[in-house]
């Protein structure tokens, strides 16, 4: 499953990033990375961005990055 | 001593223009960056007999090369070679701003913490240990609260305390003879320094070591720094390697620190 399909108030962990270049590389600045907890707080379909929680913090990333995440939900 | 550059470095708001206002009053200058548009803000304070020079940096989350901000610090960091690093860490968000303190200390210029919003960090009930903080990260660690004049004085004085330590030791915290250092030795006592692991660590230190022995490098890129960088595939870092082999000739002393 990748994190853009998780809904509004479930969490998961981050299995894999699949993003390379420079998308990937500002996601794992921010602290996207296999093992890190995200809660999805506001996610609606095809409606950009999907708000995120993880390390304490609030962020906003576009469906086509959240995609590139494998995740499994907890 | 009486020249100081120091930069302000940190994350995407974590108080940098804050902090620099508090410490610089109104004596502010701006321009732009040579070929692009982004702000290049100075000010300066005297403190102690020392007139100090502040550099407002673009806010990043790390220094790799991907955006043009980032690209800006880096090479201002790189290039310019400021007398001390002004690292501004939002304390509410101390995991993840720590990472660009990390390669802040592999770049190897002297580093001054500020632990900036102590206010909103102590309202969602953290207690972070500044002192613990400093011994582990080797750097003064300085609680402020920017946007209520908090903590200015503290800072002016671990910048000044910064640029003397750093006066009594090498450029970059190594030795500077090429082939008198050997492998697996830390160099100055109280250097910070991640250990990445075994695996990484068995193709990083062979990097290192020919780096540092290498007078052409040693002296104009922190070792450490260059060689993760080097690892990463960054295509900057591979660039200036490339730059460096290609316009050598045996001049490697011409351009130190
Ligand atoms: N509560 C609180 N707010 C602060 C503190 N320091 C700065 N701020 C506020 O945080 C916000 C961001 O501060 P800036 O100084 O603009 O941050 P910056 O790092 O320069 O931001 P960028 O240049 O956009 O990366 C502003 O609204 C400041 O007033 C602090 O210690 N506590
Ligand atoms: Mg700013």
């Amino acid at each position: 499953m990748t994190l853009n399909n998780i809904k509004p108030g479930c969490e998961c962990l981050i299995k894999e990033v699949n993003l390379t270049g420079s998308t990937g590389q500002r996601l794992m600045d921010m602290g996207f990375m296999p093992g890190t907890k995200v809660k999805v707080v506001r996610n609606a379909p095809l409606v950009d961005p999907i708000d995120l929680l993880l390390r304490g913090f609030h962020v906003s990333i576009r469906h086509h990055e959240a995609e590139g995440m494998e995740v499994e939900e907890l | 001593m009486n020249e100081i550059t120091v930069a302000v470095a940190g994350q995407p708001n974590s108080g940098k223009s804050t902090i620099f206002n508090m410490l610089t009053g109104s004596r502010q200058h701006v321009a732009n960056y040579p070929g692009v548009t982004v702000e290049k803000k100075t000010g300066r304070y005297r403190y102690q007999g020392n007139t100090v020079t502040l550099v407002d940096l673009p806010g990043t989350y790390s220094l790799t090369s991907y955006s043009k901000e980032e690209r800006i610090a880096r090479d201002y960091l790189l290039h310019e070679k400021p007398t001390v690093v002004l690292d501004i860490v939002d304390a509410a968000n101390l995991e993840r701003n720590l990472y660009l303190t990390f390669q802040l200390e592999e770049m190897g210029i002297p580093l001054v913490i500020a632990l900036n919003m102590m206010d909103v960090a102590k309202d969602r009930g953290f207690a972070i240990d500044a002192h613990k903080l400093s011994e582990l990260l080797g750097a003064a660690v300085i609680p402020t609260v920017g946007k209520k004049h908090k903590g200015g004085n503290e800072i002016k004085e671990a910048i000044l305390r910064a640029c003397q330590n750093a006066h009594s030791q090498t450029p970059y915290g190594e030795t500077r003879e090429a082939g008198s250092v050997s492998p697996g030795i830390s160099r100055k006592k109280d250097s910070f320094r991640i250990d990445y692991g075994a695996e990484l660590e068995s193709v990083l230190m062979p990097l290192e070591e020919r780096l540092l022995n290498d007078p052409k490098f040693s002296f104009r890129y922190p070792a450490r720094w260059l060689a993760v960088k080097l690892m990463e595939n960054d295509n900057e870092a591979r660039r200036l390697v490339k730059e460096i082999e290609e316009n050598y000739h045996g001049d490697g002393y011409s351009n130190p620190r």
